[in-house]
């Protein structure tokens, strides 16, 4: 369970948002959509234990994050897998660069079985055979679904994605709406961060609960009793 | 997650093509660098060139017997400073003084070989010094059998100061282009701490502390240096080895192949591979720093 409580950002002179309270149970998928500016990449920042709220608390498990042992906040960021909203940054690498990393990060991921990962994972994102392919020269979409597969290689217990659904693009949303629910059921938690939620995806999802500029939706995993988007 | 990621040879593993082209230009500055040092190691700067070329001459009085003056020879070698001394007879003396002044035959035929028996003692490279030269000179001249020692007293003191200031220069020198490895190792530390500064930054963003990830990168370095200063040095003993096999007349200022292998040169070298080995690091933490504070 990821938990922040009365959190407050206060950014470029004045309060971006204050008191928020958020609980984003385990074995989920989560949605949190904001207009653009609304601090969405900030507050997933401040969940991964990035950047300390400047107000408020975030606590995972029953731990502080910010106030707590420094090395479960460590242990915290090593379990989570974090899709930015751009990579222009890691433009000069390829996509075996970006699998390559990941790995390390991860630690202990044996070469014979990366490779064979890797190979599947791009598969699933409909990047097969791109692994030489060069960032600088993939498209948003790509970019996107690259590094995407790249996090997954790690078996992150919680994924926090910062604009995939519409960085992807619209050919890809049945594969990621599949895929996070997947992932959902599979026991981790997936934390989406997007400016709108694709209509079908709302729909399924339900009511959504308001919390400050937000609107937090939690998708409905296979088998749940929300209905399947069509 | 499987655990704590190992970060041994990270830099390796991210970016392996500017790292093997820094690794060559390095190993092939070493094995420079290598050559140079057991050059120095064994030649001592120019102690071995002066010390080849200089020798004390115990002249004889007339009438020892020759088996006495070999005796006399032989203590004079045990001295500590001494490399050699051997006892020439004055028949000997007399065929080196026509060598050197041909045609001065009939000096002889006046009252038979004017030329006394005499000791020629040389120094140890690394004892030719004013006061070692002042003593192996009292000890010949305490003792009766000899007439006069003569040990160049009066210029070899500035040859002495001119030898020890060409060491110093060629030490310098050595210097100099250490101090340049260090600089050039920090310049390419620090550029590849910036082009990695995305992968670091995604790993620390991932739960790996700074300090750890630089701590790993100086060990890497540190290893690394020392394995390329050893096996570099190791390169240029072979090269100037090889030098000193085709050209002999280098021992004469360089010294034998055999000091290669003396105790004292192999602990200089391994002394100067972990110096290597801790420039290496300091210039990884450097460059890191300087890469992660922006500074050039």
């Amino acid at each position: 369970m990821i938990e922040g409580f009365r959190l407050g950002v206060f950014s470029r002179g004045t309060t971006l948002w204050d008191g928020l309270d958020f609980a984003f149970g385990d074995a989920a998928a989560w949605l949190v959509a904001g207009p653009p500016s609304s601090g969405k990449t900030l507050l997933l920042s401040i969940l991964r234990g990035e950047r300390r709220p400047d107000a408020g608390d975030v606590v995972v498990s029953g731990e502080s994050l910010y106030r707590g042992n420094p090395a479960l906040a460590r242990a915290w960021r090593a379990s989570c897998g974090h899709v930015p909203e751009q990579a222009i940054a890691d433009a000069r690498l390829t996509v075996g660069d970006l699998f390559r990393r990941s790995a390390l990060a991860g630690g202990g991921v044996r070469e014979s079985e990366r490779k064979d990962r890797t190979d599947r994972l791009l598969e699933m994102v409909g990047l097969p055979g791109a692994l030489e392919w060069r960032i600088a020269e993939l498209s948003i979409s790509e970019r996107v679904r690259a590094c995407l597969a790249a996090e997954l290689l790690r078996g992150p217990k919680v994924l926090f994605c910062d604009g995939v659904v519409a960085g992807a693009g619209i050919p890809s949303r049945e594969m990621l709406w599949g895929l996070f629910r997947a992932l959902a059921r599979e026991g981790n938690t997936v934390v989406l961060a997007e400016r709108t939620i694709p209509e079908r995806w709302a729909l399924a999802a339900g009511e959504a609960e308001p919390v400050g500029p937000f609107r937090v939706y939690r998708l409905p995993v296979p088998g749940a009793v929300k209905g399947e988007p069509g | 997650m499987s655990g704590q990621p190992s970060l041994w040879w990270i830099d390796w593993r991210l970016s392996r093509a500017p790292l093997v082209r820094e690794t060559i230009g390095r190993f092939l500055f070493l094995c420079l660098l290598g050559f140079a040092l057991l050059s120095l190691l064994l030649s001592g700067g120019a102690s071995r060139f002066l010390a080849d070329r200089y020798a004390i001459t115990a002249v004889l009085r007339a009438g020892v017997p020759a088996a006495e003056a070999e005796g006399l020879a032989r203590k004079v070698a045990a001295l500590p400073p001494v490399r050699s001394a051997a006892y020439r007879d004055p028949e000997a003396a007399w065929k080196e003084f026509l060598r050197a002044y041909p045609g001065l035959d009939p000096l002889r035929d006046a009252g038979g070989n004017p030329m006394p028996g005499y000791i020629e003692v040389r120094m140890r490279p690394d004892r030719l010094t004013g006061a070692d030269v002042a003593f192996v000179g009292s000890a010949l001249r305490s003792v009766s059998h000899v007439e006069q020692v003569l040990a160049g007293e009066e210029w070899l003191p500035r040859q002495l100061r001119a030898g020890r200031l060409a060491s110093g220069a060629c030490w310098g020198i050595f210097g100099a282009f250490l101090a340049g490895f260090f600089v050039v190792g920090r310049l390419q530390e620090r550029a590849r701490a910036v082009a990695l500064a995305g992968d670091f930054a995604f790993l620390a963003e991932r739960g790996v502390p700074s300090g750890r990830l630089a701590f790993f990168r100086a060990a890497g370095a540190a290893v690394s240096g020392f394995l390329l200063a050893a096996t570099g040095t190791a390169a240029g003993g072979g090269a100037l080895l090889l030098s000193l096999r085709t050209f002999p007349s280098l021992e004469g200022v360089i010294g034998p192949p055999s000091d290669l292998l003396l105790p004292r040169t192999v602990v200089a070298v391994a002394l100067f591979a972990c110096g290597a080995a801790l420039l290496s690091a300091a210039a990884s933490l450097l460059g890191w720093r300087a890469a992660r504070s922006g500074r050039k």
